[in-house]
């Protein structure tokens, strides 16, 4: 069921009338069974994977809550989680790796056989958040769940299991759980925030993607200016696809009376490349510092490296080595989740390296900016930042959005060396499945975003500064958003909203 | 003890005012490389053994709270 669906809408309507009018008590058995029936829609035999990652997790975590001995929690811990994984990677890289298997086998004339896996709904936000809630359970945080139905719905919770945000068990189950009143203040602000994701997917990121498939499904034959215009329209889309989509899930979550973490926070207004990651997907980035990257920077062999690197490099560069390398380590699992592909990997060198780059230079940087009298902290040397990050972004989209590493590459050597810039013309544009009313569309939306992020980057609320309209004019934002969305949304002959790309993952 | 803390602290960025934050997590003024950094230092100067389960925001949002932290984790033995 598509967040952009009618009968997505259907069924959010039923679903509030129902839990609204049960009482509190019950309100979280009506979660549950809806965020189940959500989930037999995306597909029925799909429903065994998810309930056998819920069983495991569920007994596991009873056991970590009673044990005493450490080395039996942690043998425990390490198999549900690698059996959990386990099953990730399975349903995600088996072709790829028989794929590669088949390869070596040829020659000796064996071939294993491969199978259409069809990866269910959510799997891998599902996974990470059953393993934080396991990997907590272990570092003591809380207590297990003792009740299986309502440790059922922390993992199923409908909205945000399609594509996170992915919750923390301390936030998210007392709320799943507590009981809620109909307050319209939470409806009202759910319907705004999902009306922002509806604008965000509908207007721009639907729209963005005709001219970024069109182009670079086929960029062999684009000039080098184009490939780059279509990578930034797929910096766009991307952002609005994803972020839109979490608007949407958090505003359902919301009129729930729910309160889900964000997810972005303005990430192309970051000063730097390791502060674009702390906006951007925040809670797969939280997720991956408190479970992979503290742990590891805190193992023993990283401990004894850093004292070696301390000795051999003194000052900045000995002291990040070690942290560099768990956080290369880090990117390259982000890389390695996004999918089985060189691309993605590379991907993650790619940041891997810039940080640490940036981390080691940094002293050197304070001193020039002393030197040349610039205020770091000043607007001119924070644009030179944004716009330099921004750079670094699209540069790092080439290879996310290829289809492979070598295709990447090709795309970055058109761009740099055969720019041709003279080919990005009115003619060519529009030669890229989008009209001009479309152009102007994406345009406005983009700029609205921006105006919209730049206040909020300001300190204000949108949300405040609304509140303080009368009734009338938030009523009428609403229906403008809304007719805007039905006209735009809509007007395109064969218009289908596509589907979202973090539901993939 | 604070006097060694707040020595360790300034090494990771003289510019901040240690004695006056109470944010230092939240408000990202220390981001995830500092504070392995931190506890590394931490470690080795107070004979600890602080571990991923110990690095929650409340344990080092402050020079108190990063202090406290220690103590407990000495009494702790």
């Amino acid at each position: 069921m598509s967040l952009t669906s009618p009968v997505f809408f259907l069924f959010l309507i039923i679903t509030l009338f129902v839990y609204f009018t049960v009482p509190g008590r019950y309100q979280w058995l009506v979660l549950l069974v809806a965020s189940y029936l959500f989930y037999a829609v995306a597909g029925i035999k799909l429903i065994f994977f998810l309930l056998l990652t819920t069983v495991t997790t569920y007994f596991a975590g009873l056991l970590l809550s009673r044990w005493k001995n450490k080395t039996r929690k942690k043998w425990l811990l390490a198999a549900v989680l690698l059996f959990n994984f386990g099953l990730l990677a399975f349903l995600k890289y088996y072709n790829f790796a028989i794929a590669g298997l088949n390869l070596i086998l040829a020659p000796a004339g064996f071939a294993l056989p491969s199978f259409s896996l069809l990866l269910p709904l959510g799997i891998s936000f599902y996974t990470f958040q059953s393993a934080g809630y396991l990997i907590d359970l272990y570092r003591g945080k809380y207590q297990a769940e003792t009740n299986p139905a309502k440790f059922a719905l922390f993992v199923s919770f409908f909205p945000q299991i399609i594509q996170g945000p992915i919750s923390r068990f301390d936030q998210l189950a007392p709320q799943l759980t507590a009981p809620h009143a109909l307050d319209f203040d939470q409806l009202k602000y759910g319907i705004q925030l999902m009306l922002w994701g509806y604008f965000k997917k509908i207007i721009i990121a639907d729209r963005a993607v005709v001219v970024v498939n069109t182009v670079l499904d086929n960029f062999t034959s684009h000039s080098g200016s184009i490939i780059a215009f279509a990578v930034f329209f797929y910096c766009l889309q991307i952002y609005c696809d994803f972020s839109g989509g979490i608007d949407i899930v958090r505003g359902t979550a919301q009129m729930l009376g729910i309160n889900l973490r964000e997810n972005f926070r303005r990430p192309y207004f970051a000063t730097s490349l390791a502060d674009f990651w702390r906006r951007w997907h925040i809670s797969l980035g939280d997720w991956m510092r408190d479970y992979l990257f503290f742990p590891l920077s805190l193992a023993k062999p990283f401990y004894k490296l850093g004292k070696r690197t301390r000795k051999l490099f003194p000052g900045k560069l000995g002291k990040i080595i070690p942290t560099s390398l768990a956080s290369f380590i880090v990117f390259f699992t982000i890389g390695i989740w996004h999918g089985a592909n060189l691309k993605y990997i590379a991907f993650g060198i790619y940041n891997g390296l810039l940080i640490s780059f940036a981390i080691v230079i940094e002293p050197y940087m304070k001193n020039f900016l002393q030197k040349v009298q610039i205020n770091p902290q000043g607007p001119f040397w924070q644009i030179i930042q944004i716009i330099s990050t921004n750079f670094l972004v699209f540069i790092g989209r080439y290879f996310t959005r290829a289809a492979s590493l070598g295709a990447a590459l090709q795309m970055l050597k058109k761009t740099f060396f055969f720019f041709q810039a003279s080919a990005i013309n009115s003619g060519a544009l529009l030669d890229l499945g989008l009209t001009k009313l479309d152009y102007l569309l994406v345009l406005c939306g983009s700029l609205i975003i921006l105006g919209v992020g730049f206040a909020q980057e300001k300190g204000t609320s949108i949300r405040k500064t609304l509140e303080q309209k009368n009734w009338a004019f938030q009523w009428a934002l609403v229906m403008v958003t809304l007719f805007v969305l039905v006209v735009f949304g809509i007007y395109r002959q064969g218009f289908i909203a596509s589907e979202f790309i973090y539901q993939q993952f | 003890m604070e006097e060694k803390v707040l020595a360790i602290l300034a090494a990771l960025n003289p510019d901040v005012d240690f004695t006056a934050e109470t944010n230092l997590i939240d408000d990202d003024i220390l981001d995830s490389f500092d504070i392995i950094t931190l506890v590394g230092e931490l470690n080795d100067t107070f004979k600890l053994d602080i571990g991923p389960q110990h690095l929650l925001p409340e344990n080092f949002n402050s020079v108190t709270a990063i202090i406290n932290l220690i103590k407990k984790l000495q009494a702790e033995g």
